[in-house]
């Protein structure tokens, strides 16, 4: 973290708007592709963002400088989601959450690229078939370059069962991209 | 070396994994290798899960929609109060300086009241200061020369940090204390119209935050940046702000 960065976390700790304007300014698009990843749903995932700053917000008094601060905001829009996920799962018990396809049939003229298409939404439907824990840590070691250590600090788990996480994930995208990848 | 599993080639994928030979060993054997590419291959069907593009404006806007949602209710000062009411529950808030800092806070509370009333409005004191304290003194030198002792005080506190190795949980029980006491000095500084006073004790409060809180757990670059600052910046101030407050005729 920049002396910079420091500055502006310190002003926004000390109740500074603008200070926390330019992070949010700053982690928007990031924390947007990791709550779309985590809950498959865009609408979802502008609604997990905009909960997850107002939970910085509150408690960016917390925040320890010497952690990192992508972390902790990771850490923040995980739990977020998670929570949004674990809502969501009682109103739709059961209910496999559909991949969201509307970007992707966006534009879509060939029969490439509809079997493009195909593939991703199949890819998103195998990883929303994960367990919430399984696809956090998997999107996390996979997209965000978190380490184990990290992502099990983020997910308040042993690294153990992180590493676990990780190893279960990967077999089920395996099984369930099997016919995919053979195609 | 023992059987090698996909659990272990998952761990040379992202490499998690601790075995510095596990890569030759791959690279060796054309089965393990097949593994690998074939693992390798499945992962990378990862990255097919491109999020929607947001355009460039999407911090902005979510800025907008959060806006009016971050209102006091949600800001960080409830949560420092909150704090400060658990950091008195701790061990570590001594009791003698709780003691003191009950004395601030009825002196605080005195000058905050004396501010904001007419002369002859002004009940009788039922604080817990002594007669001779207030005795002679109007509430303009009875908090200069409050602040005064605080800042004789703090300039010690400030003078054993700067120039000491390492710092002890007795360093940041002070701290917490001064921390308390500079934020009542500050409010009652407020209360009577002493913007260069109050101004100067806001700006001690993030270092006394980081001296009570942080400076015992920071790494020794970070310490030894902070002590730097303390003995460059910070010392120098306190002093003059001090000298200013003992001589009457200087306004604050």
């Amino acid at each position: 973290m920049t002396r910079a960065e420091q500055q502006i976390i310190r002003k926004a700790a000390a109740g500074d708007r603008a200070a926390f304007r330019e992070l949010v300014l700053e982690h928007s698009h990031a924390m947007f592709r990791l709550a779309w990843r985590i809950s498959g749903d865009q609408n979802a995932a502008e609604d997990i963002v905009q909960e997850a700053f107002i939970k910085a917000w509150r408690k960016i008094g917390d925040f320890r400088m010497q952690s990192g601060f992508r972390s902790w905001l990771h850490r923040i829009t995980v739990n977020t989601a998670m929570d949004y996920l674990r809502k969501q799962a009682r109103v739709k018990q059961h209910e496999t959450p559909q991949p969201e396809l509307e970007h992707l049939a966006a534009g879509s003229t060939s029969p490439k690229h509809d079997i493009q298409i195909d593939v991703q939404a199949q890819t998103r439907a195998a990883m929303m078939n994960l367990s919430d824990t399984e696809r956090v840590a998997l999107m996390l070691r996979h997209f965000e370059g978190h380490s184990i250590k990290e992502i099990a600090q983020i997910l308040n788990m042993s690294s153990s069962a992180c590493k676990q996480a990780v190893f279960r994930a990967v077999k089920k995208m395996r099984v369930e991209l099997a016919p995919l990848v053979t195609t | 070396m023992k059987n090698i599993t996909d659990d272990d080639l998952t761990l040379l994928y992202y490499g998690d994994h601790e075995n510095p030979e596990l890569a030759t060993e791959v690279a060796r054997s054309p089965e393990l290798t097949r593994r690998f590419d074939a693992l390798s291959a499945d992962l990378q069907r990862i990255d097919e899960l491109v999020p929607p593009a947001r355009h460039d404006d999407y911090g902005s806007e979510v800025w907008r929609q959060i806006e009016s949602r971050l209102t006091p209710e949600y800001s960080t000062v409830p949560s420092r109060w909150r704090s400060w009411l658990s950091t008195l529950m701790q061990p570590r808030f001594s009791l003698a300086g709780a003691i003191s800092l009950v004395l601030v806070a009825s002196l605080a509370f005195m000058l905050g009241r004396q501010a904001g009333q007419p002369e002859e409005d002004t009940p009788p004191l039922s604080v817990q200061l002594t007669a001779a304290d207030a005795a002679g003194m109007g509430p303009d030198r009875l908090l200069t020369s409050s602040v005064s002792g605080h800042l004789d005080q703090l300039n010690l506190a400030l003078t054993q940090f700067a120039n000491r190795p390492g710092t002890s949980s007795g360093q940041a029980e002070r701290a917490t204390d001064m921390l308390v006491a500079n934020r009542l000095y500050r409010k009652a500084a407020a209360d009577q119209g002493k913007k260069q006073l109050a101004q100067f004790l806001a700006e001690l409060e993030p270092l006394l935050i980081e001296l009570a809180y942080e400076a015992h757990k920071v790494s020794p670059e970070t310490l030894s940046r902070m002590q730097s600052e303390v003995r460059n910046t910070l010392l120098f101030r306190v002093r003059v702000m001090n000298q200013q407050l003992k001589q009457p005729n200087i306004s604050t």
